[in-house]
């Protein structure tokens, strides 16, 4: 069986009248039947470029190159905008991470669940109704039925990140993007939420790609974890692998600056200087200005992708075979 | 036993909900209900508690930005809500604030050096030749170079911005610090970097801090003491370990079950809370909590906790405590 999502070689970038702003710099990747794939990275760093470039919701000056995205097998590239519109929503659908933004306030909630059904399922509006408040109900919305005639702005922010999710599965997507979905809400709140997205997860067999900055709650949630770092992948790993055994000295630097809530940490390592402007990256690997373990071919090229483990890959001369010496 | 440089008794800050034809008060919202705490010399108080549980307002409060409803707060010995003017200005010498944002806390008008040597020209402690040294010295000492004093703030990184805030803070060599969320606009790889800075500057020039965050695990690393904070009050209060080791209130526990474990290994007994936080406008009846606190009983509802010495300092406002 083919894996359910295949993205390789995508480009995306800005054409700014600053100069060309390359957000998403030639990165591939798979996705598999149900699984859960966590991208991990600071912002500007491009993984929700990323995720909104395989559902084609970027706009002007934007541009999308890729050697291929495939859902299914079947090259989304190739689709026109009509044939693109029965997918999105349908096959991939996108939770947002500002529920206060992303929902219309001028639409009911029940309106706007519709909507999608109506159009993706054929359904009428009576049993498009019915489906929205069973949606509701799932995703642990109480007193479903009068929720469906308010407005947003009466709902709370978990409210209504729980009615993005039930408008996102409303149609049983097969791929699920998160972006972000708990950054805006409060910890108590965030918990709610990823309990009730674990608990969706094993229930429909959705792929997820969640996209977070937060390392802790990637980790409760995915399988398998891509870092990203100015707009290319430079570690990927199972969730496990990552965590403990981090290679690529930017993956060591984001769990090092981070404290534990478990652990007393004497200091914090933090990563020095800052994330490189997008329009002037620095030559060769991006993270090298920051790096502490930086050599003399870091400078110059860029590093490929080099294999430690089976499915765990890394981009940095450290562990290349051409070039640089390895090491732990 | 240190002197406590900061203490507050019974401080409240209600806003008065305004509504009919007269504008007259038809209710509070009471951001801050009736919290007493004091900070020792030298250490840092964390305040944790999810948004719109007011802790801001408590910190602003504190430094009288905003004018208190009752209560008092004592400044070594001076009583903060009492002094007027000329006397409470000079008092603001010693008493800083460092915001949350540090994109929209700098004029984007003035460059780094007219903001960070503004108030030694307003203390009328130096000026030209002598106010200039001085702020090079303190961006410096904030890790930034001494040419940045004449860049404007649109040029820096949010880092580099909250370094400057910081330094503005610091200008006037204060000993007491109120650092209202400081690192949550910040990305995570400079989240650690400016938590350092605080921490060398606080061993530096000891400085007292009040630590205001949402981010647990921060404040388990920087404070001595916490406070968490629940609709205005203070539920739990206590020395950092103790507090991290041993939660007492029914809150604090499921506050801290939800923070997400960075290992893949952790198995979490998540305390999920159900529902939200009630409207400051319209607290509960009895404890603040009772609504969401999985074990409450009949006089949860009617009879409102004070907050108790349940020893060594632990400080905690749950009718349930001894059944903990």
């Amino acid at each position: 069986m083919p894996d359910l999502l295949e993205v390789k070689n995508l480009y995306t970038s800005f054409h700014t009248e600053d100069g060309v702003v390359p957000a998403v710099n030639g990165i591939t990747f798979n996705l598999k039947h149900g699984e859960s794939l966590g991208i991990v990275g600071e912002s500007g760093c491009g993984k929700s470029v990323a995720c909104l470039s395989i559902m084609r919701l970027i706009d002007h000056p934007g541009k999308i190159k890729a050697d291929a995205i495939k859902l299914d097998g079947v090259e989304l590239q190739s689709l026109s905008e009509k044939k693109m519109r029965t997918i999105r929503g349908n096959e991939m659908a996108f939770i947002f991470q500002e529920p206060m933004t992303s929902l219309n306030p001028v639409y009911t909630i029940g309106f706007q669940l519709q909507e999608a059904i109506q159009l993706h399922q054929g359904l009428n509006k009576k049993q498009s109704r019915t489906k929205s408040e069973e949606m509701l109900k799932m995703v642990g919305i109480p007193r479903a039925e009068k929720v469906f005639d308010e407005y947003p702005p009466s709902l709370s922010g978990g409210m209504r990140q729980r009615a993005m999710i039930a408008m996102a599965l409303s149609c049983e997507p097969k791929i699920l993007f998160a972006d972000e979905p708990t950054t805006a809400l409060d910890v108590t709140i965030q918990a709610q939420i990823l309990e009730l997205m674990n608990d969706l997860k094993q229930r429909i067999n959705t792929s997820i790609i969640f996209i977070s900055h937060d390392l802790g709650v990637i980790s409760e949630m995915v399988d398998r974890v891509i870092v990203m770092y100015c707009g290319s992948i430079i570690e990927d790993a199972d969730i496990r692998t990552i965590i403990k055994n981090p290679k690529h000295p930017y993956t060591f630097g984001l769990i090092n600056s981070k404290p534990r809530i478990d652990v007393d940490l004497d200091k914090l390592i933090p990563i020095p200087g800052s994330v490189p402007n997008p329009l002037n990256i620095p030559s060769g690997c991006p993270y090298q200005p920051r790096c502490e373990s930086a050599m003399d071919i870091c400078k110059s090229k860029i590093p490929g992708k080099s294999q430690i483990n089976e499915g765990h890959h890394v981009s940095c001369w450290l562990f290349s075979k051409q070039g640089g010496k390895i090491k732990s | 036993m240190t002197e406590p440089i900061v203490k507050l008794e019974n401080v409240k800050k209600y806003f008065p909900i305004r509504g009919g034809v007269f504008s007259r008060v038809v209710g509070n919202i009471k951001a801050v209900d009736d919290i007493s705490f004091s900070i020792q010399k030298g250490e840092t108080l964390g305040l944790v508690g999810e948004s719109g549980c007011g802790k801001s307002t408590l910190g602003r409060t504190i430094l009288k930005l905003l004018d208190p409803t009752a209560g008092k707060v004592f400044y070594k010995d001076f009583d903060i809500f009492a002094t007027q003017k000329e006397e409470l200005r000079n008092l603001r010498r010693e008493m800083q604030i460092i915001f949350q944002d540090p994109y929209s806390s700098l004029n984007p008008r003035l460059n780094v050096g007219e903001i960070v040597g503004e108030c030694l020209e307003i203390h009328g402690i130096a000026y030209g030749r002598e106010k200039q040294e001085k702020v090079e010295s303190m961006l410096e000492v904030c890790g930034l170079a001494p040419h940045h004093r004449r860049r404007y703030p649109h040029e820096f990184s949010g880092g580099q911005r909250q370094r400057i805030g910081i330094a503005r803070a610091l200008t006037l060599n204060p000993d007491f610090i109120v650092a209202d969320e400081p690192i949550s606009s910040l990305d995570v790889s400079i989240q650690a970097q400016i938590v350092n800075l605080m921490e060398e500057l606080q061993e530096k020039f000891g400085l007292t801090y009040l630590f205001i965050s949402h981010d647990l695990s921060m404040v388990r690393h920087i404070s001595d003491h916490v406070a968490v904070m629940y609709l205005g009050k203070i539920v739990e209060i206590s020395g950092k370990k103790e507090l991290y080791q041993n939660p007492l209130h029914p809150y604090t526990q499921a506050l801290l079950s939800a923070v997400p474990v960075m290992d893949p290994d952790h198995k979490s007994k998540r305390i999920i809370l159900r529902g939200d936080v009630p409207s400051p406008a319209n607290p509960p009846q009895g404890c603040n909590f009772n609504p969401r606190c999985i074990y409450a009983e009949e006089h949860c509802r009617n009879e409102e906790p004070e907050l108790r010495d349940v020893g060594s300092g632990h400080q905690v406002s749950c009718h349930l405590v001894e059944k903990m």
